[in-house]
């Protein structure tokens, strides 16, 4: 049989044609992140002065444990955390201020403050959760009630903030 | 004899229509992912950047094939990781999360953006490496867990 020869170079250009395609290849990683347990803030005792007298200040020291203002902090375990507060500068009654000042904390990983460190909750501080991922807060202040204080109940709030 | 003229220009077209089934010095397209992008610890509420210089936790994919062969890198990119009961935390990539190494080293990058197909070609020694960065952007209400997704990196050779 005769093969004819543009019956040869269309053959050859038929396979050529059916054969090309480009040359691929491809590979797959992983991306991972262990995401840590949030953050938790309770309010978990009022900072108590109790009865104040016109003219006599009255302090409430953190070590405290009834009368010092206290957060609950949860998190992930044995995590540094930043503390930081608004507090303020005067405790009011309808139209009334009494001012309060000398603020001062403490931060342990119980409720019962063992171990506390001191800190100063103007400045804030950085304690580290506990190896249960929890934190305990305490706030002292002192009032300075004027002589001619009006009477009534005197209340401001005080605010923690937590961040990783 | 003229039948045989014809057919070897015939065999020599199509030698020459035939792409190489493997490179001209006879090696394969290979890819290799070599190292994950590891984000590891994640807060919630704060974005963790890895660059694609960090030599401990960038991504990283290995290419070898025939010298100085013109390439063209893709990427599939996840939008988000998937976490514990189908929860979902955003993955961001960047203009600059991809790097191309010649020298194969994590100290020696051209940075591209991965998002888009690069074409580049590999040197003499028919090799390169591809690095990795991004960025987890956990919710502050971001469950916690273990949170995972898969990158493809496809490499063609250019015509």
């Amino acid at each position: 049989m005769r093969i004819s020869k543009l019956s040869l170079v269309v053959l050859a250009l038929v396979i050529g044609a059916s054969t090309v395609q480009a040359q691929t290849n491809n590979a797959s990683i992983t991306a991972t992140a262990a995401v840590q347990t949030p953050i938790n803030v309770v309010g978990a005792q009022q900072l108590n002065f109790g009865n104040v007298f016109p003219g006599v200040n009255k302090t409430v020291a953190a070590t405290d444990l009834t009368n010092a203002g206290r957060f609950d902090v949860t998190g992930q375990a044995s995590t540094p955390v930043t503390l930081t507060f608004t507090l303020p500068a005067t405790l009011s009654s309808g139209a009334n201020t009494m001012p309060i000042d000398t603020y001062t904390g403490i931060s342990a990983a119980t409720s019962a403050q063992t171990g506390g460190v001191a800190f100063n909750p103007v400045t804030g501080a950085n304690p580290s959760l506990s190896g249960a991922g929890a934190l305990f807060v305490w706030i002292g202040a002192r009032v300075t009630p004027a002589t001619n204080q009006a009477q009534g109940t005197y209340t401001a709030n005080v605010t923690m903030t937590v961040v990783y | 004899m003229k039948t045989l003229s014809w057919s070897l220009i015939g065999l020599a077209l199509l030698g020459a229509a035939l792409p190489p089934v493997v490179g001209a010095q006879g090696k394969p397209l290979n890819v290799t992912g070599v190292r994950g992008l590891t984000f590891g610890a994640v807060f919630p509420g704060v974005p963790r950047a890895i660059s694609r210089t960090d030599a401990a936790n960038a991504g990283q994919f290995d290419i070898g094939h025939a010298k100085f062969s013109p390439i063209q890198i893709t990427f599939a990119l996840p939008a988000v990781m998937t976490g514990p009961a189908g929860a979902t935390m955003p993955l961001v990539f960047g203009a600059n999360d991809g790097g191309y190494s010649s020298p194969e080293t994590i100290t020696s990058q051209v940075g591209f953006d991965p998002r888009v197909a690069f074409a580049t070609a590999l040197d003499k020694n028919g090799r390169a490496a591809v690095f990795l960065g991004g960025t987890a952007q956990p919710a502050p209400s971001q469950r916690a867990g273990n949170y995972t997704a898969t990158i493809t990196m496809t490499i063609t050779v250019l015509p």
